[in-house]
């Protein structure tokens, strides 16, 4: 079954109802029709939720060739995944297929008791006039106000994606355009509701799709065609890692994170401020606190110090000489040392560095705008030589990506190599010689992401075009080897070092050198918007469902309207 | 809002069964929000010859919402509590159905005192003893049914005051009753 062909016969046919060049005219449509393939990760908005299901249920429609509803009914039952559907019905058939989920579709339909002209319906125990009560698929029929009260209760409970029919042990969902009728007559509110149940379920009930975890919250979905071991930012902003729902934290895995958050939660405030926000001066012991975005700090004594170990150094320690540059090398205490204070000891030196890093990142983004304070100057001086300065920016993203890949990796080291996790999974040698590996990589990555860090702060609105060239082709060096270095360092935490557990699995959201995937918005190729809260299942309107209403639906948004869910599908089926 | 037409219907339709199902429901007072809810102990179980009583309570959305029901009377039973009379059935819980009536739910009460469910207890102490010590289990549902599920003409005190009078120590009586199921004649061999 291929789906793209299928979703293409919906654009072919809202073609047909617009004329061409109306389409091409429509100065909404600056996007194309079909939602874009490249991206792996898509924002679902308010407005696109409805296109975004539509695939799926069309897949089930056309494969079972079932209505909209019954499709809708078989893809909660099996939480939206359609692989595992269509698994079901080859394995087990279709009868077994709609059975389990509930749904019947026009089997025991029971003429009998249309030959009079009042029913009894068995919950209220009154006559009622035929035309007051409705049976369902599965046979079952009862007085439309019964009918409406058990949809009031079951979506009150909650279950609203679920509602089974009134009979004692009948299995059959009730169908959802029945539900819609009867409620709007006489809870409008509770049919709008539901409706909006319906409609989410697609976030709710399936795994390739999260709500962003944005607070407050942004309104946005975020779906995922293959791994969900992955990060993402979201339209709004909000970057996350797509299993967890935390913020983004590789080369950290969830657990890991989970539990970095945790102990720095837990490590009491006042030696949190100590060590993370000053250090001593090394010659006139004050404490001091940074205010810069690179590692190497002045203090007012004019002593120079690396922020990172607090040692005295030269200005040779922190970015020119990587060899020289040890401090990110982890020095076992003495063995005398009480094993809580080498604990404590350890976890500090981690999160000193940690810190470290996220506050560099912190720093350096207030260099953004002094960056494009120089450019816009520099782009003034009208040089021959250099026009583009968008290696700048590109610079700075490298920058801002590495420092937070580098201080992750030091939450990431204090698991890796601590005892908490990994006690039983390698010898003391064995650590060593890994440890050792990673902090190699580490310590490379570090000198080299200080370096780029300094020459990002170079004042090169104010150099001769010459000297621009220099920087620029330093940045672009650096850039190129800080990449490599992370992708290096990904390499060696995913084969060597997570890639050889024997016991539990932690996996990592991969390494991307452009950084964290934007999700593509999905586009809204074809929203419907219903005239009014009174939506009937029979509602089909072909003519007003072309380009006019189309744009109408997206000017006007869908907020606090109703989705007509079965309008498309219905009068699709038909042609 | 309760359906109290139907409720009137559902009493109604009850009386005219009683004398055959047993299964009897009278409102508690006038205002059939709470009731009252009688069945037999099954034939063949430990429960026959009791009649038990349980509390009913009509909660707002009745019939759309299960109605509460709990014993007021002690039954010794794996899904009953034997502290709260809390009663653990599904169809009293997410399997109810409208269509069901508070006759049905009593009768699915009694089917329960006839098939015991001890992998899904509410009352965990029954249920191991259920499950570990059957005959046990059976004496002390049997000790319960004749101590609280019994007109007080037949019931345990009368037999307790009576041995003891007969000049057996009280605690040693009530303990061989329970052992015994309740049988006097049984109980004062055993005593004597």
């Amino acid at each position: 079954m291929d789906d793209y062909a299928s979703s293409d016969d919906d654009y072919n046919y809202s073609d047909d109802q617009d004329s061409v060049g109306d389409v091409f005219a429509n100065d909404d449509l600056d996007f194309p029709l079909v939602s874009s393939k490249g991206s792996t990760t898509q924002v679902i908005t308010k407005e696109s939720l409805l296109a975004a299901q539509r695939e799926d249920l069309r897949r089930v429609m056309d494969m079972l060739s079932v209505r909209e509803q019954h499709a809708r009914t078989l893809l909660i039952y099996h939480r939206w995944d359609v692989d595992r559907l269509f698994g079901v019905y080859v394995e087990k058939g279709k009868a077994f297929l709609f059975a389990e989920a509930g749904v019947s579709v026009d089997e025991c339909r029971d003429s009998s008791s249309l030959a009079y002209d009042s029913v009894m319906c068995e919950i209220c125990m009154d006559d009622v006039p035929i035309e007051e009560a409705t049976r369902m698929d599965c046979g079952h029929c009862f007085c439309n106000s019964c009918w409406t009260e058990h949809f009031f209760v079951k979506i009150n409970e909650g279950q609203s994606k679920r509602i089974r029919c009134m009979a004692h042990k009948c299995n059959s969902i009730c169908d959802e355009a029945v539900v819609r009728t009867l409620l709007s007559r006489k809870y409008p509110d509770m049919a709008e509701k539901y409706e909006r149940f319906l409609l989410e379920s697609y976030i709710e009930d399936n795994k390739r799709v999260k709500w962003c975890p944005s607070t407050p919250h942004c309104g946005n979905a975020i779906r995922v065609e293959e791994d969900d071991l992955c990060e993402v930012e979201c339209s709004c902003g909000e970057q996350f890692c797509f299993n967890c729902l935390e913020e983004a934290h590789s080369p950290c895995s969830c657990l890991m994170w989970e539990l970095w958050v945790k102990k720095c939660r837990d490590e009491s405030e006042t030696v949190n401020w100590i060590t993370v926000h000053t250090k001593p001066c090394p010659k006139c012991h004050k404490p001091v606190e940074k205010n810069g975005g690179c590692n190497l700090v002045s203090c007012i004594c004019g002593q120079a110090f690396c922020w990172l170990c607090g040692g005295a150094t030269g200005r040779e320690h922190t970015w020119s000489s990587i060899a020289g540059h040890s401090c990110g090398r982890y020095k076992e205490q003495e063995k005398t040392a009480e094993r809580a204070k080498r604990d404590l000891y350890r976890y500090m030196h981690y999160h000193n560095r940690y810190k470290a890093h996220t506050d560099s990142f912190k720093l350096e983004s207030k260099l953004k705008e002094a960056i494009q304070g120089k450019i816009s100057i520099s782009e003034e001086k009208n040089s021959t030589t250099v026009t583009d300065y968008s290696w700048v920016n590109n610079g700075l993203s490298r920058l801002f990506r590495s420092r937070r890949v580098l201080s992750y990796s030091y939450a990431f080291a204090f698991y890796m190599f601590g005892d908490e996790l990994f006690k039983e999974e390698m010898s003391e040698d064995q650590r060593e010689i890994k440890q050792n590996l990673f902090e190699d990589q580490q310590q490379q990555l570090e000198g080299n992401v200080e370096r780029l860090s300094k020459v990002l702060e170079e004042p090169f609105e104010t150099f001769k075009d010459k000297k621009v060239m220099e920087i620029r082709m330093q940045i672009l060096n650096l850039s190129t080897l800080i990449d490599n270095l992370c992708k290096t360092m990904y390499e060696c935490i995913e084969n060597d070092l997570l890639g050889s557990l024997n016991h539990g699995i932690h996996s990592i959201a991969p390494y991307k050198s452009r950084g964290i995937e934007k999700a593509s918005e999905l586009q809204v190729s074809w929203s419907n918007k219903a005239n009014n809260t009174g939506v009937t299942a029979e509602v089909e309107r072909p003519e007003e469902s072309g380009c006019s209403s189309r744009k109408r639906a997206r000017k006007e948004g869908l907020g606090g309207g109703f989705f007509d869910l079965n309008l498309p599908a219905e009068f699709l089926d038909r042609n | 809002m309760i359906d109290f037409a139907r409720v009137q219907k559902e009493l109604v339709e009850c009386s005219k069964d009683a004398e055959g199902s047993g299964i009897r429901v009278i409102p508690k007072s006038d205002n059939l929000v709470h009731l009252i809810g009688t069945i037999p102990g099954p034939i063949g179980t430990p429960y026959e010859g009791g009649v038990f009583q349980i509390d009913i309570t009509l909660p707002e959305g009745y019939p759309f919402e299960p109605p509460k029901m709990q014993f007021s009377t002690k039954v010794w039973h794996p899904n009953i509590s034997s502290q709260s009379g809390a009663i653990c059935l599904d169809i009293l819980k997410d399997q109810w159905s409208p269509a069901l009536t508070l006759k049905t739910a009593l009768l699915s009460v009694q089917a329960l005192l006839s098939a015991p469910q001890p992998d899904d207890p509410q009352d965990a102490v029954v249920a191991q003893q259920y499950l570990k010590d059957y005959q046990t289990f059976v004496n002390t549902a049997r000790y319960w049914t004749e101590s609280f599920a019994k007109t007080s003409s037949r019931g345990i005190e009368v037999k307790v005051q009576k041995l003891v009078e007969m000049g057996f120590p009280e605690a040693q009586v009530r303990s061989i009753l329970e052992a015994v199921g309740g049988d006097e004649n049984l109980a004062l061999e055993r005593l004597l």
